[in-house]
């Protein structure tokens, strides 16, 4: 089809495209090799199956949003279908009289892909177009008072503008030079969209649609080509960063449960990150894996209710940061990038409750929760900048061993009356029950232990409890950002256990949970941690106890997301409600299990209070009376504690309850 | 205010006591509490006397921060704590029992300790959280024949003078002018305390604390007794028409709780 002179320009420019997107994607890597913690590449390219798994399912893309999700697939199988489709009309272009099998099955299946794909892709992109430049969609729109830098918003609303218009005129270009081509050669039963598009041309001239064609060709593979380098600096490079994420990823035994910091290490002259070159690699990647499109901020606790923060803005601060600086940010000479000023800012650090949704949901694997718990390491350990009550919370931790600052020789109060087996006395027992904090203090939490207590008790099983000697896990402490707090309590606890004999551990406390459980495995203690949803349900289906069903009301149950997200354990709470479930019903809120809304304690907030906003025990509770429940399950001393409260201030506790899941069992006994 | 660089050279006084919400439970000889359960921290009033020494060092722009200590072993614990927050070494006088030692005793140690240093200022916490006498500060600066205020809420240091705020009874307050050296007790509340960056605990472990025998010679004062207040417990119902309930109400608070 080309002339000879169109061949050469088109080598030509090919051979420029791919030599300067060599140098832009080197750069893309460049900058995110600056940071900390190197990639394992190797490790990452044995991971392609993953990569390529997340890619062509786009599983990931239907956890929330699943229509939009499907539109997206449509697309992203469109384009990556395009790249043959591509190659085939280069062929076309160079071999004269080339057609791709003409006669055969397979050139007439592809030709009725390529024609139906090319239909739904434009539809496809029409409609993103629309839903962010006309509809101007809430959920693609990061609020005030979120920090996002001019950079970023100049630059978010060109980048949509730049990709959707290079698809819509790539694919339409393409699709118009086919339709030239069938009103040159006639109708193809294969392509029947081109073909009816072809009909507009009949009155064109054979010399026209030549010519037409040809300009057609150019648009579409030039703008392939023109592209190409371009790449890395818009949002579509997530096409590449997003399934490579998935790859490059570290295995980590919980969502937050972060590399322990080796503090004998002299060499260690930074503790977390203050700067962004001083994030890990991976969280560098994230910022060019990052599409945008905000689904981690739809149920983020802090930005729903009106806080700071929003994990889509600190990952698209991030980029067009590392975009606008890309140069400087690879040699080193930029003075000054704290993490603080052009990512998020101090207060939004500190509205993050931790509870990993926007980590459950990103759709390219993005951790903008690391993000945090990093520049909160820095805030701490570094700076010494962070809310004052977090401070009295350390001191707190550390003089007395829990975080309400109460005498570490009352933590068996809530045992008088019960005659619970002690450790110290008995030394050897099949489970270690571990109270909590939480659940050795507080009112509430006093009354959930007992309800364990009892629940064990009925069940015959061999346990006995560290009583006096239990002290704080370090869970508030490390998601504050004070590891040295948190190592020193884990420390303690570890030698504590070492004198004792027990199988497992069984604990109510979510928090407790997953820190014994992950966070100190890191450190490389070896514990069999059990919830008591998962242990309880465990006594239920081996008949060690036989609850009466006597629920005969609604009930609602909240995850926990130290439970839920963090562990992936939602079923064992609800199948625990459903044991003594007689006529009432579990009813779902509006958001549970993997898309829970957060009780806004987790990360170290039920110690401290971010005034902006509204409060985020309220916005939740508000779910559960939706359901008509009339009693909140938690599985989780915080949960129960804000969830409490919530119902108490919405003017809810004249009908409502919130209840414990072993006080619902032990109620039943 | 352009302030020429000075070097300031501060001792603080620091005390180890027992926390607030630890276990106390009388010692069986009455004399003191049990310490086998109880948790030790800062005297929580000397962190406002570090912070301000602190604060005044970065002011000046040079100066030296010594934290000074007197108890058994244990106190080292709230020196390195000083000293992770800033201070530059530290001074424990140590006593080999751990028991009550009256101010004037306490005072003629640290005197005898640090007499050779010749601190342009001495601060210390208004008082301690157990016995609560305030005095050490106040006898260490007239040992020393220094300048002596208490209960200072504000200090202004410049070249020559030292200026400090004192709070007066009835929200009245009072500037003083010290000639230097002086000693000055400080009023919690008058700063927020820092808590240590890491770098801060680090390097707490090289700095030098430098230990000193304290010779104890008989107390001038001795604790006879200890004990927990009786506590009794009175109801009063007020059972008559509304206008009387609220004078007996109004009674109550006005000269029984005083709320006013």
């Amino acid at each position: 089809m080309l002339s000879n002179i169109e061949k050469i320009i088109f080598i030509i420019i090919a051979l420029g495209a791919f030599g300067l997107s060599y140098v832009t994607f080197g750069k893309m890597f460049k900058a995110i090799s600056v940071g900390s913690n190197p990639i394992d590449w190797k490790r990452a390219l044995l991971n392609f199956p993953k990569g390529l798994q997340v890619f062509i399912s786009q599983r990931t893309l239907f956890k929330t949003r699943p229509v939009i999700g499907f539109i997206h697939a449509l697309i992203a199988w469109g384009f990556t279908f395009y790249l043959i489709v591509n190659m085939v009309d280069v062929l076309y272009g160079f071999i004269p009289g080339f057609h791709f099998f003409p006669n055969h099955l397979i050139g007439k299946t592809y030709r009725i892909f390529v024609d139906t794909f090319t239909v739904l892709v434009l539809i496809g992109v029409i409609y993103f177009l629309i839903r962010r430049f006309i509809l101007n969609d809430n959920r693609l729109i990061i609020n005030k008072p979120v920090m996002l830098s001019e950079e970023a918003r100049v630059g978010m609303r060109n980048d949509s503008l730049l990709v959707g218009l290079f698809i819509f005129l790539h694919v339409g270009a393409r699709f118009l030079s086919a339709s030239f081509e069938i009103a040159k050669n006639g109708s193809d039963a294969f392509q029947p969209a081109a073909t009816i598009i072809s009909l507009l041309w009949s009155d064109v001239s054979q010399e026209n649609v030549i010519l037409l064609e040809h300009i057609t060709w150019w648009i579409a593979l030039g703008l392939i080509l023109g592209f190409l380098p371009y790449f890395p600096f818009t949002k579509h490079a997530h096409l590449f960063m997003g399934p490579l994420n998935y790859m490059v990823k570290d295995e980590r035994s919980s969502m937050a449960a972060i590399e322990t910091i080796n503090f004998e290490d002299d060499s260690i002259d930074q503790y977390g990150a203050g700067q962004i070159n001083q994030l890990p690699q991976s969280q560098l990647l994230d910022a060019y894996a990052c599409i945008q499109c905000s689904r981690c901020q739809d149920a983020c606790p802090a930005y729903e209710t009106g806080k700071e923060l929003s994990p889509s803005a600190l990952e698209i601060n991030k980029r067009y940061f590392l975009n606008n600086h890309l140069d400087e940010f690879i040699d080193g000479s930029i003075p000054d990038a704290a993490i603080t000023d052009l990512m998020l800012t101090d207060e939004a650090a500190w509205s993050c409750t931790t509870c990993g949704y926007c980590v459950e949901v990103c759709p390219v694997g993005n951790e903008p929760m690391l993000d945090i718990l990093r520049a909160r390491q820095d805030l701490v350990m570094m700076e010494s900048k962070f809310p004052q009550e977090a401070m009295e919370t350390f001191d707190k931790i550390e003089n007395y061993g829990n975080p309400w600052g109460l005498s570490p020789q009352e933590r068996e109060v809530w045992m008088d009356g019960r005659d619970v087996p002690l450790m110290r006395e008995k030394k050897e027992a099949e489970v270690l029950y571990w109270a909590g904090c939480a659940g050795a203090y507080d009112s509430r939490g006093k009354e959930i232990s007992q309800a364990v207590v009892d629940v064990l008790k009925e069940a015959e099983v061999d346990f006995a409890s560290l009583g006096n000697e239990e002290t704080c896990t370090g869970d508030s402490a490390r998601r504050i950002g004070n590891e040295y707090l948190f190592q020193a309590m884990a420390e303690k606890n570890l030698e504590t256990f070492g004198k004792y004999k027990f199988k497992k551990i069984v604990t109510q406390c979510p928090h407790c949970f997953t820190t014994l459980k992950n966070d100190y495995s890191e450190l490389g203690a070896d514990l069999e941690v059990v919830h008591h949803s998962q242990f309880i349900g465990q006594l239920v289906s081996d008949g060690k106890i036989s609850p009466k069903a006597w629920l005969d009301e609604d009930v609602t149950y909240h995850d926990a997301c130290y439970l839920g997200r963090h562990n992936d354990e939602y079923d064992a709470p609800r199948d625990v409600i459903q044991s003594i479930m007689k006529d009432g019903n579990l009813k779902e809120m509006e958001q549970s299990r993997e898309e829970s809304f957060c009780c806004g304690a987790g990360g170290g907030n039920m110690w401290y209070e971010i005034k902006t906003g509204e409060r985020i025990n309220h916005n939740r509770f508000k779910q559960a009376a939706e359901t008509g429940a009339t009693t909140v399950a938690t599985a989780c001393n915080f949960c129960n504690i804000m969830m409490e409260d919530g119902m108490k201030v919405t003017g809810n506790d004249e009908k409502m309850k919130v209840m414990d899941i072993a006080e619902l069992v032990s109620k039943s006994l | 205010m352009i302030i020429n660089q000075k070097y300031m050279k501060i001792a603080v006084l620091v005390k180890q006591v027992i926390g607030s919400e630890s276990a106390l439970e009388i010692s069986s000889d009455q004399k003191w509490i049990d310490e086998s359960n109880a948790t030790f921290v800062m005297n929580p009033p000397d962190n406002y006397a570090i912070e301000e020494a602190m604060q005044i060092k970065e002011k000046l722009g040079d100066g030296e921060v010594v934290i000074v200590s007197m108890g058994p072993q244990r106190v080292q614990k709230v020196i390195r704590e000083g000293l992770s927050k800033g201070a530059d070494r530290g001074i424990h006088i140590e006593t080999q029992e751990s028991k009550n030692i009256d101010p004037l005793e306490v005072a003629k140690n640290i005197c005898h300790s640090i007499e050779q240093e010749n601190f342009d200022l001495i601060l210390s916490g208004l008082q301690s959280d157990d016995t609560g006498m305030g005095q050490t500060g106040v006898l260490i600066g007239e040992l020393l024949n220094m300048s002596t205020a208490t209960l200072a809420i504000e200090t202004d240091i410049d070249q020559e003078t030292i200026k400090v705020k004192r709070e007066l009874e009835s929200g009245w307050f009072q500037w003083v002018t010290l000639d230097s050296p002086s000693s000055v007790s400080i009023q919690s509340g008058i700063n927020q305390p820092r808590y240590p960056s890491l770098k801060g605990i680090m390097g707490a472990k090289k700095k030098e604390i430098k230990v000193i025998a304290a010779s104890i010679e008989d107390s001038k004062q001795n604790l006879d007794k200890i004990f927990v207040p009786q506590k009794s417990k009175e109801t009063e119902v007020i059972d008559t028409d509304v206008d009387a309930s609220v004078d007996r109400i109004v009674d109550i608070l006005r000269s029984e709780i005083k709320a006013f």
